[in-house]
């Protein structure tokens, strides 16, 4: 049992820390985490890191990667979450990346992992649709073939990033007469394709969704990712690499912080706020929380590292990142009081509005990427071998 | 970064799961409760032949040197089969409080009784206003020549009335740091003056008010240096409160099977009851609260294992871990239902434990305002 990382680990922590310190201005980090759209600084930011090859960390290095332990890469995740963004290409990264890697072609491999190293491309998920949210099997966007390609026919909802992404990562049915798990395949689509509509969807905290329409989209069969109706189970992977990473806990770090730094330099009546012992019982349990919430996610990321598979293992850490982040927003909006409710740019808002946004964001994370509900299904029928229905 | 135990870890948490599957079944536990001593002396006498008593000691008094990481392997195991008798007060409360701040010829004299299994030791801290801090030290130890004299009462005591031995923590100094002016005594438990009273308990466990009436200490029976008895104090507090969280992760997991195993048998409306998704979601919300008690609990005792400054993670620990297990004992409860209730199923011989272990050695609120402090709140 060892808790450190090791001495290697720890510089490549300290070298990519300084740098983040110095080039990650807020300005980078607002376009991550507003989902705005990578503007020019944020698209630079990127390639400046693919460019040190921060992007690739644990990929082979044939495909533009360090060939290093994946360890190097929750790093990566980890730092950009304590100084509150994500990398710059997190779906390409994180989930686009290594399901090719994994189960595409040669031809696919090189055609898009070294662009995503080099932090050129992002890709946007294609997984949801009206009638499939937590029963994603049920989607019905069509893929017929057609010569050489597929004919691509059907509607995506709440599909994020569509709006400035290069690369669609594209779930269709392939196989309408097959059971509904087993006639899905994945794509990778070019974005600016003929026959792509996208609308913006704005959710209540400001961040842009979108809706996508695909009406006749010609896609290669080149561009299906691994088997022909495998699709569903490639998701499930990459569903539990996002689980893990996307929604790491260490994204609340700089909220817990500002918060007990707001507790510690506010007074009210005349004696600081940490001294209020209903705020230091919920700002403590929100510590404690945090730490155990870290063990369990390291825990996972320790399981990848040994060549394992997390499975309800992520589910578990997301459940607690995204719970214990409604918890915190509660307590922040508490300790706030009155003001708690000031927007940014408003007169007397505190932390620049900062835990305003965050709470109005925080209804959104126990849904996304597994709902907390489906989610404590998959802990219970895989983590305890309960019988489904 | 490890997650993972040695094999010899390992070794010793199947022998010992084994052997206590077999030594120590739910039968001997319910007994215990009756028995006024609260354990098997035939059982005691096993696990010193195993070596248990010694596991943490060193070599040079009998012990095989292992580390504090290794007894929180074997605490597990004994939470889980809720292992009743005076191990954890003899071996963490006595023994690492003499290997602590005892000198040599104390080490000496105690140690090797200890792991032979020979005596029963404990620690006389908390009191009346039974708090786990220097503030709540009024039993006085007045000095008499070189020798002191000691008149007050301790509570919940664990183990007293069977103890040969018990540490003492006193005053010995009035101070404006309430810190300085505490000393750790070495008690004959048979010494004249001294009156037991067994309390009756939640868990069963035994738990004594000590009276001290004009106890006499002989100057040698000092552990350490006078009026700087709380430092020893503090970190031995801290190995209480993690080593008490072994035990707690042990009954934790125990119950999250037990629980998982009942609702795949249990049939109602034509179908196992852990088909259904409330059920369901309540025994996931047992393993969510178990996971993240072993971990943090892991990584206090790692941590103090290698003598790392960890005030605040040994906190986290026991604030979690007090929380955690009660609401997996709650939901072990809701979830198998009205036969749990019943007085001879296993599950309130848990649920009752994790009270009574919930407040041993701080509980949450406790480590919270440790937590608030370390945060510089």
């Amino acid at each position: 049992m060892d808790f450190r990382f090791s001495k290697e680990e720890e510089e490549f922590r300290k070298e990519l820390g300084e740098f983040l310190d110095k080039g990650l201005t807020e300005e980078i980090a607002r376009q991550n985490w507003e989902d705005k759209g990578l503007g020019p600084e944020g698209r630079e930011f990127a390639r400046k890191l693919g460019a040190k090859g921060w992007l690739g960390l644990g990929w082979p290095k044939e495909y533009g990667g360090q060939g290093g332990s994946p360890m190097y890469e929750f790093i990566l995740v980890t730092e950009l979450a304590r100084r509150g963004a994500h990398v710059p290409n997190d779906i390409a990264r994180l989930m686009g990346g290594p399901t090719i890697l994994r189960h595409g072609s040669e031809e696919l491999k090189k055609e898009f992992l070294p662009r995503i190293a080099r932090g050129e491309i992002e890709f946007a998920l294609g997984y949801t649709e009206p009638q499939a949210g937590s029963d994603l099997a049920a989607l019905e966007i069509r893929a017929v073939e057609d010569g050489d390609d597929y004919i691509m026919n059907g509607q995506k909802m709440f599909n994020t990033e569509c709006h400035y992404a290069d690369y669609h990562w594209l779930a269709a049915r392939t196989d309408p007469d097959a059971p509904r798990h087993r006639g899905i395949s994945l794509f990778v689509v070019d974005m600016n394709s003929p026959g792509i509509t996208i609308r913006p969807l704005w959710t209540m905290s400001g961040e842009r969704t979108n809706e996508v329409f695909y009406d006749n989209v010609r896609v290669p069969k080149r561009r299906m990712v691994g088997e022909k109706n495998r699709g569903f189970y490639y998701i499930i992977t990459a569903l539990n690499f996002e689980r893990l990473t996307v929604y790491t806990i260490e994204r609340l770090h700089p909220i817990l912080n500002s918060l007990i730094q707001y507790a510690k330099e506010t007074q009210y009546n005349g004696r600081p706020l940490a001294e209020n012992p209903i705020i230091r019982r919920k700002l403590a349990q929100m510590a404690i929380d945090f730490e155990v919430g870290r063990m369990i996610e390291y825990r996972a990321y320790w399981m990848i590292c040994q060549g394992l598979t997390p499975d309800y293992e992520s589910g578990i850490a997301k459940v607690f990142s995204t719970e214990l982040q409604q918890r915190l927003m509660n307590v922040g909006m508490q300790i706030l009081g009155h003001y708690g409710q000031l927007q940014e740019g408003s007169k007397w808002a505190p932390l620049k509005g900062r835990i305003e946004r965050e709470y109005r964001a925080s209804f959104l994370t126990t849904l996304a990427a597994g709902s907390s509900e489906i989610i404590r299904n998959i802990i219970a029928t895989r983590g305890l071998e309960l019988p489904r229905v | 970064m490890d997650f993972s135990f040695t094999e010899e870890q390992e070794m010793l948490r199947k022998t010992a799961r084994d052997f206590l599957e077999a030594e120590c079944p739910k039968s001997l536990v319910r007994e215990m409760v009756e028995d006024e001593k609260g354990y098997s002396p035939k059982l005691w006498r096993q696990m010193a032949e195993l070596g248990w008593m010694g596991l943490v000691f060193p070599n040079e008094y009998g012990g095989t040197d292992g580390s504090f990481l290794d007894l929180v392997v074997l605490l597990e195991e004994m939470g889980r089969a809720c292992l009743p008798g005076p191990f954890f007060s003899t071996v963490v409360l006595g023994g690492l409080t003499i290997l602590k701040a005892g000198n040599e010829q104390q080490k000496r004299e105690f140690l090797p009784k200890l792991i032979n299994g020979d005596i029963v030791l404990t620690l006389a801290l908390t009191e009346p206003q039974a708090k786990y801090n220097p503030a709540s030290i009024t039993v006085k130890a007045v000095a008499d020549g070189n020798d002191h004299v000691i008149n007050g009462t301790k509570l919940f005591v664990p183990d007293a009335h069977i103890a040969d031995y018990m540490v003492c923590v006193a005053r010995t100094k009035d101070e404006a740091v309430l810190e300085d002016g505490i000393t750790l005594f070495l008690i004959d438990a048979k010494s004249p003056g001294i009156s037991y009273t067994l309390l009756k308990t939640i868990a069963g466990d035994k738990q004594c008010e000590v009276v001290f009436d004009k106890v006499e200490i002989p100057r040698e029976n000092m552990l350490g240096e006078l009026h700087q008895g709380w430092a020893h104090m503090e970190k031995i507090l801290q190995k209480a409160a993690v080593a008490r969280c072994a035990e707690m992760i042990g009954g934790a997991q125990q119950v999250v099977e037990m629980t998982a195993d009942y609702v795949k048998q249990r049939v109602q409306f034509g179908q196992p009851v852990g088909s259904f998704q409330a059920v369901q979601h309540h025994c996931a919300n047992m393993l969510i609260d178990t996971e993240g008690a072993k971990y943090i609990t892991y990584e206090a005792a790692w941590m103090l294992s290698q003598e790392m400054p960890c005030n605040m993670q040994v906190a986290m620990a026991k604030a979690w871990v007090s929380d955690a297990y009660r609401r997996v004992t709650a939901l072990g409860h809701q979830v198998i239902g009205g036969v749990a209730q019943i007085e001879d199923h296993d599950m309130p011989l848990y649920s009752k434990r994790a009270k009574a272990a919930e407040l041993a050695f701080g509980d949450a609120d406790f480590h919270a305002e440790i937590v608030a402090q370390e945060l510089g709140l």
